[in-house]
């Protein structure tokens, strides 16, 4: 009786990883698609850097880009989520998600400087490392949202663990107010993973 | 006119920044106040310096790039020396930790 219950778990644990690659698998973008947003990024970069719009120099870092997106595409487009056509996602991507990133973020960075300048000042400190959950899977998205952990007022990321495709972030909180898991990784996270799961796997 | 604002919000954050390196107590508290200060105070410089500086647009946006690789690289720097210090074996002065819970 008790073997049969054991082998039961250890079947649905291995068809629930099985069910959660397969939807990975299918959600990925064809290959073309992560070439042509590669070489966006990397030729929009060229002509800052660059900065000088002569054709040779388009030319040039058209071409050269032009290759290195075709070894490289895998590793900035991996973990990018499937849905809709190319134009429109591009489109969606810098139209909307970046300036709403961009606009959370300057407020969150400005609002932790006074709060770090508060606490340098004040001195009152409550220091604790908690563990909370998130929802994301995909590489990418998890070091985006541990950066941005990093950045959001009074908290630091230590360390990630994964385990069974459920990922941990171990946090250090300077003013730890709840060790209730929902309730600390809803006031660290807040609307970063909202965005964070529109876009990434 | 602007810029002089930017610029003395930048020194004002590196300054108080510097103030908690000095105040805190251990590592990872002083680690807080290094990566959102410098972040905060680099960034609010560079852009000073992209609207004062008489060039063309171009390479004004090269100073908003830097501002954007410092915001993506300083928290992974902070991150590697915390998690280093941790294995390294310096305890921290905290109230709960369930890193040490799970790895004891």
């Amino acid at each position: 009786m008790s073997r049969i219950s054991f082998y039961l778990k250890e079947r649905i644990k291995e068809i629930r990883h099985r069910v959660l690659l397969e939807s990975y698998e299918a959600q990925k973008l064809p290959k073309w698609e992560r070439i042509v947003l590669t070489w966006m990024m990397l030729f929009i970069f060229w002509i800052i850097v660059s900065s000088s719009i002569v054709l040779e120099n388009l030319l040039i870092g058209g071409l050269a880009t032009l290759i290195i997106s075709s070894f490289m595409y895998n590793m900035l487009t991996d973990d990018i989520r499937h849905s809709g056509h190319l134009v429109e996602k591009i489109f969606y991507i810098v139209f909307f998600y970046m300036p709403q990133y961009i606009f959370i973020m300057i407020f969150r960075i400005i609002e932790s400087n006074f709060k770090v300048a508060k606490h340098a000042v004040l001195m009152d400190i409550n220091p604790g490392i908690v563990k909370i959950k998130t929802d994301l899977h995909s590489d990418t998205g998890i070091t985006i949202l541990a950066n941005s952990i990093t950045l959001t007022p009074g908290t630091l990321t230590l360390d990630v663990d994964r385990k069974l495709g459920e990922a941990y972030l171990y946090v250090h909180w300077i003013d730890v107010k709840t060790l209730n898991r929902e309730k600390a990784g809803e006031s660290i996270k807040g609307d970063i993973e909202e965005w964070l799961k529109k876009v990434f796997w | 006119m602007i810029e002089y604002l930017f610029l003395l919000l930048g020194e004002a954050i590196m300054v108080f920044g510097a103030l908690g390196i000095l105040r805190f107590p251990d590592v990872y508290t002083r680690l807080h106040a290094a990566t959102k200060c410098d972040t905060g105070g680099a960034m609010n410089i560079l852009i000073a310096l992209a609207i004062y500086a008489d060039t063309s647009t171009l390479i004004k946006l090269k100073f908003l790039v830097l501002a954007f690789l410092i915001a993506m690289i300083n928290p992974m720097v902070s991150h590697a020396i915390a998690r280093g210090a941790y294995k390294y074996g310096i305890k921290p002065e905290v109230v709960v930790d369930m890193y040490a819970w799970d790895n004891p």
